[in-house]
């Protein structure tokens, strides 16, 4: 289904209603959503308990948070607002036993895409704030600043992890707030830079991770907003043995994300919040794609596709894997 | 690679205390002689290594990691072994996608009664890793001390 404004906005009215619903027959305790923001053109998570706030709910090509990762720390029944690639993370978590899926009513967005403002700011030339409306019609986007106009395609603005999706339309729902949609399935940038990272040589590859991780400020903001990152106490915090030093330094910078990308393989569904997260642009999602590709190949497993899968790292099969051992 | 006739690898083994380690303690017992670049830490379990001890590993300067258990289908608790055959698998792929050379990271199976296959293997991974050279991943020609791979700091 091609994308329109006006069933987008038929899509927020049914949602607004369903949570409204769910609050006043006390199905749920609390809705995540998402309403407008402090900043043009972005949303902010909306975690409310009031049937008023309903009314604050949004859905727009803006929509980016992966809200699933609240999930493990909210109390209660939850009526949760999920596009197709939150929806893996949500199932990922009811696998991992982190959530049960009967604590949860899931308001399933079928997402035609997401529109990286950032991609837009540079193509225009102009700061977030400066850019007066940015809206979709079709394959079409449109940028206006002041009488100014211009034109974009998918492939120049929206997310390289939303150019990749396999899966726009949630996985896992209660109710469905339109009609299915299906992959944008063009070419992503990111796509290019990990094809470029496998032409280089071994050293010239660990030379680029090397050179990325000397501006990392080991802010943890990458693992704070991963669902698959909800460990009580994170390696990092530990101190018996301390496994970093806690002075941001790119040999443990790097040695960090290793480890968290080992830690979350067969649970990131490679939704893209780590790389958007980064303050200091870090291509993280050369890392979790990467990864999901190798688990794909290694043992033909793909993250959160369905709840009675096993979890990849607790499963087995008796012969595989054994070219490893020698 | 430019290296000093001097320079010998080390290696960490992260050895099994049912199957592995045994079968390197019988090596001693039996006076078998195995290249002594090795240090071997006992895990419970095969299953117990977090990739994290791995490249913790690297991360302090050792130039190759042997991790080895029991054989599939002898593991003490059963499927151990199999589990921690996933984990290794992916953080070999990981880390050669990210420019590290497969080779430093060996697993293999030694049962308690293997000991000329332990000392094989490690004579094996010895050979490789000169071949491969120091490892300066981390920024480091620095070998590990003793007391700093003990507490991990
Ligand atoms: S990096 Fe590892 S230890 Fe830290 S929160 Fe993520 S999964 Fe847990
Ligand atoms: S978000 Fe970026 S800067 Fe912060 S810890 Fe992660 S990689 Fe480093």
């Amino acid at each position: 289904m091609s994308y329109s404004a006006a069933k987008n906005s038929q899509m927020q009215k049914k949602l607004r209603q369903e949570a409204k619903a769910l609050l006043e027959q006390g199905k749920v305790d609390c809705i995540i959503g998402y309403e407008p923001g402090s900043l043009k053109h972005a949303t902010t998570p909306l975690i409310t308990k009031d049937k008023a706030a309903t009314e604050r709910l949004v859905i727009n090509p803006f929509i980016v948070n992966n809200l699933s990762n609240f999930l493990p720390y909210t109390k209660g029944r939850i009526g949760i607002v999920a596009k197709g690639c939150d929806s893996r993370s949500i199932v990922s978590l009811i696998q991992d036993n982190k959530v049960k899926r009967e604590d949860l009513f899931i308001l399933g967005v079928p997402c035609s895409g997401l529109i990286d403002v950032s991609k837009v700011e540079a193509l225009v030339g102009k700061y977030r704030d400066e850019i007066d409306d940015i809206s979709r019609q079709g394959d079409i986007i449109t940028v206006k600043v002041g009488a100014a106009k211009k034109e974009f395609s998918l492939s120049q603005v929206m997310f390289d992890n939303c150019l990749a999706c396999e899966l726009p339309t949630p996985a896992e729902y209660d109710v469905l707030l339109g009609e299915p949609t299906s992959p944008i399935g063009a070419a992503a940038e990111s796509a290019g830079k990990l094809d470029e990272l496998k032409a280089m040589t071994a050293a010239q590859r660990w030379a680029f991770w090397q050179n990325e991780f000397r501006r990392c400020t080991r802010c943890y903001a990458c693992r704070n907003v991963c669902p698959a990152c909800y460990c009580k106490r994170c390696f990092v915090d530990e101190t018996e043995p301390q496994w970093l030093a806690p002075m941001p330094q790119e040999p443990d910078n790097l040695m960090f994300q290793i480890i968290r990308n080992l830690h979350v393989s067969g649970r990131c569904t490679d939704c893209g919040e780590c790389e958007r997260t980064c303050p200091v642009n870090i291509p993280l999602r050369a890392l979790t794609r990467d990864m999901y590709d190798i688990v794909d190949e290694l043992f033909e497993f793909k993250s959160g596709m369905d709840t009675k899968t096993q979890p990849l790292l607790t499963a087995y099969e008796v012969d595989e894997a054994e070219d490893l051992v020698k | 690679m430019t290296q000093d006739s001097e320079w010998e690898p080390r290696l960490l083994g992260l050895l099994c205390k049912w199957c592995s380690y045994a079968g390197a303690d019988l090596a001693g017992t039996g006076r078998k002689k195995y290249p002594a670049n090795i240090r071997i830490i006992k895990v419970p379990c095969s299953g117990r290594i977090d990739p994290l001890l791995i490249v913790k590993a690297l991360r302090l300067g050792f130039d190759g990691v042997l991790v080895s258990g029991c054989h599939p289908g002898d593991c003490h608790y059963q499927t151990g072994n199999y589990r921690a055959r996933r984990r290794l698998a992916i953080t070999r792929k990981f880390l050669e996608g990210m420019g590290v050379d497969p080779r430093r990271l060996r697993a293999t199976w030694v049962s308690a009664s293997e000991s000329g296959k332990f000392v094989e293997v490690v004579s094996d991974l010895v050979k490789d890793l000169k071949e491969i050279g120091p490892n300066e991943l981390f920024g480091g020609k620095k070998q590990p001390d003793a007391e700093k791979a003990k507490t991990g700091s």
